[in-house]
């Protein structure tokens, strides 16, 4: 190698370092995602869960887990897939203190979920257990879904949503936005 | 790929660093060229291996080892291809989406390896600078691995930052280079090419009730085309072109036996190629047509087939609902909702040896036993014997089943009706509209409030202004009277056909045809909720990634008393 080539490669490799540092710094003071406290009253319908059983919505909310729920459909096709690996990793994660934790995973495709479906899809995840995904009539997922702020007319433009809830403090927080399982844990862990 | 989100701090070292063998790269062109013609993943097989273990990492996210691909999302969120394929943000065509506000840019051959052309209000504008330089070979496996593209943007997290090997690299490559890098057949003179397949056991009428509205649209669009090729609106462009495309259909016209079909089908389409079957129809199984679609990558769209393929993953023919099939479904879905159903006691099908009877049998057991319960008890029926109330009391008495469910046809009515004698009669009988047609309506008064049937169609009440809106569209003056099913599926067929060939959007892939009706591209709100009950004959009717029978539903419903009886509903729609 030319010291002509060596010397041009390390003014290109100074530069690009410095660029990309220069990203990093203004990424950091960017907002990932929109974080917000909500109040919802959920009405407490029956959906059905993944192994076909009927679930009061109620039960689950107030087992006095900590709950995060979101928004999905089993053939959605990108953002979907993030949030559930969020949730798979999150659980992975959190190791034994994932059981005191509820994730919910709620249908806004009813029509094509049967709970089959939601069962392989949670396979598909490696979902422990702890991570229930209910369908249900439309009427009822609608009222859910209404209530919890996440309706949209066209399940293809639905939105990228995590929901925690507190049943101690009775709160809700809203996280727009897809995150990473650090973020999610750290949101977790105001929750306690 | 995804454009446009934020950072983490580590993954920026991560691709900070990584940049390093890229710029290696970059900046030594014969290393570069090296790269590129380097074959440790294409070296030893055929082209066509090559192309089907690219299609295989594309598509279903495994490797030639057997093992799924590994990568990361959203910084630090470990993913495997068995969830994230390639395909699933940028579909089968490669032509990427549009869903939950991430936009996934085409990654086509005809896409990837030139500059994208730049629009502005729909017109190519070439002054303006290109978003990315042509992907390489070398500049595309750094995308992939680090996700940045070629002019040094970072992608967004969503895009996963896969974990490959060089010569699983080159496989993904080597099929990007043809995924979608042609136009399909089926295309010429600016004209789409259909076709129609109509087995000769359809009778001339029930042809007509789908052929003609067919016939009639592709006329009424070549008018609108030729004048809009005449007088070229201002600002049309390659975008929006396809308005301009002609339309031919011809009529594929199937004789003889099945077992011939295919290679009718096959003779019709070396003669025409054509971009997609549109419509079509048969009283027998849907099956030869279907595998003709699906070995050779053709779409066929909403064939009128009461006995379509039960598949979960084949993927060129949509159908308007599973047909007989999908009200064994909702019988078993029903029961499973009753709890007295659940205990002990059998559950027994009688099943008329016919295509129906094992279509509406199938779709029960399937169910039913997915559902994780046992086997009913299954009592055939020969073809030529008559359903008696003889044969019913003995089979009751034998098994004293909870439910007695009779897949048979209108001459079963008369054997319901006995059971009005019966001390130990089942608590529920389950019949099928479908097959027990007009012997529905034969069903005595005293049978009707334990005799549920299946029934896969909104109630007669609510569809009759769908009747006026499907005539009045197809220029019906007169009462369709039987092929009224027929016209509203024509109706259908126009409005889905319609859609996508404008959700295609100038991209003449058969792939992006269907891609385009399973993201619900080309009209305003397909697949939305209120869109998907503007269709006639089905409660809803909704598309989506992958989904193949665009009705779901079923109700259960029983009879009101009298001369002229209502269906009441015993169910939803869709049964959970």
């Amino acid at each position: 190698m030319s010291a002509y080539r060596l010397a041009t490669l390390m003014i290109f490799l100074l530069l690009h370092g410095l660029f990309f540092f220069g990203r990093v710094a203004q990424a950091e003071t960017r907002e990932k995602y929109k974080r917000t406290t909500e109040n919802y009253f959920v009405p407490d319908v029956t959906l059905v869960n993944q192994n076909g059983a009927r679930v009061k919505l109620h039960s689950l909310l107030n087992s006095k887990k900590v709950v995060m729920v979101d928004f999905i459909f089993t053939t959605c096709s990108t953002i979907c897939p993030v949030l559930s690996a969020n949730f798979a990793n999150f659980q992975k994660r959190m190791g034994a203190e994932a059981g005191n934790i509820q994730l919910i995973s709620i249908s806004i495709d009813p029509e094509n979920d049967t709970s089959k479906k939601l069962k392989e899809y949670l396979k598909r995840y490696d979902a422990k257990p702890g991570w229930d995904f209910l369908t249900g009539s439309r009427t009822d997922i609608e009222k859910v879904i209404k209530a919890l702020d996440a309706y949209t007319p066209d399940k293809m433009s639905h939105l990228p949503l995590a929901l925690l809830y507190s049943p101690s403090g009775k709160r809700w927080v809203r996280i727009y936005g897809l995150i990473g399982t650090g973020d999610l844990i750290t949101e977790y862990g105001k929750m306690l | 790929m995804k454009l446009k989100s934020g950072l983490s701090y580590h993954v920026n070292i991560a691709l900070a660093l990584s940049v390093i063998p890229l710029l290696t790269v970059l900046l030594w062109p014969e290393k570069a060229r090296a790269l590129e013609t380097r074959t440790s993943g294409t070296a030893g097989i055929t082209e066509e291996e090559a192309l089907k273990r690219g299609e295989r990492i594309y598509r279903e996210g495994i490797l030639p080892s057997g093992k799924p691909l590994t990568a990361f999302v959203q910084g630090d969120i470990p993913v495997s291809g068995k969830t994230f394929a390639c395909v699933s943000c940028h579909l089968r065509s490669g032509m990427g989406s549009f869903e939950g506000g991430v936009v996934t840019p085409p990654t086509n051959g005809a896409t990837l390896f030139r500059p994208p052309k730049m629009f502005y209000k729909g017109l190519e504008v070439k002054s303006l600078p290109t978003r990315r330089p042509a992907y390489t070979d070398a500049s595309l496996a750094a995308a992939l691995r680090f996700g940045i593209d070629p002019s040094g943007r970072i992608m967004s997290e969503i895009m996963p930052r896969y974990q490959m090997q060089d010569k699983d690299m080159e496989l993904l490559i080597f099929y990007l280079k043809v995924l979608s890098a042609n136009f399909s057949p089926g295309l010429s003179d600016s004209t789409f090419h259909l076709a129609t397949v109509v087995a000769e056991d359809v009778e001339a009428e029930y042809r007509n009730a789908m052929l003609g509205p067919l016939e009639d649209y592709v006329r009424r669009r070549n008018n609108a085309a030729a004048r809009r090729a005449s007088y070229p609106p201002p600002g049309s462009s390659e975008a929006t072109d396809v308005s301009s495309m002609r339309l031919s259909l011809s009529v594929w016209l199937l004789k003889g036996p099945p077992g011939t079909w295919r290679s009718q089908l096959e003779e019709y389409h070396r003669k025409e190629p054509v971009f997609a079957l549109v419509g079509g129809m048969t009283k027998k199984e849907w099956r030869p047509i279907h595998m003709f679609s699906e070995e050779n990558r053709i779409p066929c769209i909403l064939p009128v087939a009461d006995f379509p393929v039960i598949s979960e993953t084949d993927w060129y023919t949509l159908y308007f609902s599973k047909g007989f099939y999908q009200e064994g479904e909702g019988a078993a879905l029903y029961l499973n909702t009753i709890e007295e159903a659940l205990k002990d006691k059998a559950i027994v099908q009688i099943v008329r040896e016919s295509p129906e009877g094992r279509a509406l049998s199938a779709g029960f057991e399937e169910t039913w036993e997915g559902m994780g319960h046992g086997k009913p008890v299954t009592v055939a029926l020969p073809q030529g014997e008559a359903l008696t109330g003889g044969l019913l009391q003995k089979v009751a008495d034998r098994e004293n089943p909870f439910a007695l469910i009779i897949w048979d046809n209108s001459e079963a009515a008369p054997a319901i009706g006995s059971m009005l004698d019966w001390k130990n009669r089942p608590g529920m009988i389950i019949v099928s509209s479908g097959y027990l047609g007009k012997g529905m309506w034969a069903l005595k008064d005293e049978v009707r409030d334990f005799t549920y049937i299946t029934y896969p169609f909104r109630l007669p009440e609510s569809e009759e202004r769908y009747t006026g809106i499907v005539k009045s569209s197809l220029g019906i003056d007169k009462d369709p009277g039987d092929t009224t099913a027929i016209s509203k599926k024509a109706y259908s067929i126009i409005r889905v056909l319609n859609d996508a060939l404008l959700g295609i959007n100038g991209q003449y892939y058969r792939d992006n045809l269907l891609d385009a009706i399973d993201m619900g591209r080309g009209s305003a709100g397909m697949g939305t909720v209120v869109q998907d009950e503007t269709y006639p004959l089905y409660e809803r009717f909704s598309f989506g990634p992958g989904q193949r029978y665009s009705s779901k539903g079923c109700y259960i419903v029983t009879l009101s008393k009298g001369p002229k009886p209502q269906l009441i509903k015993k169910s939803d729609w869709v049964i959970h």
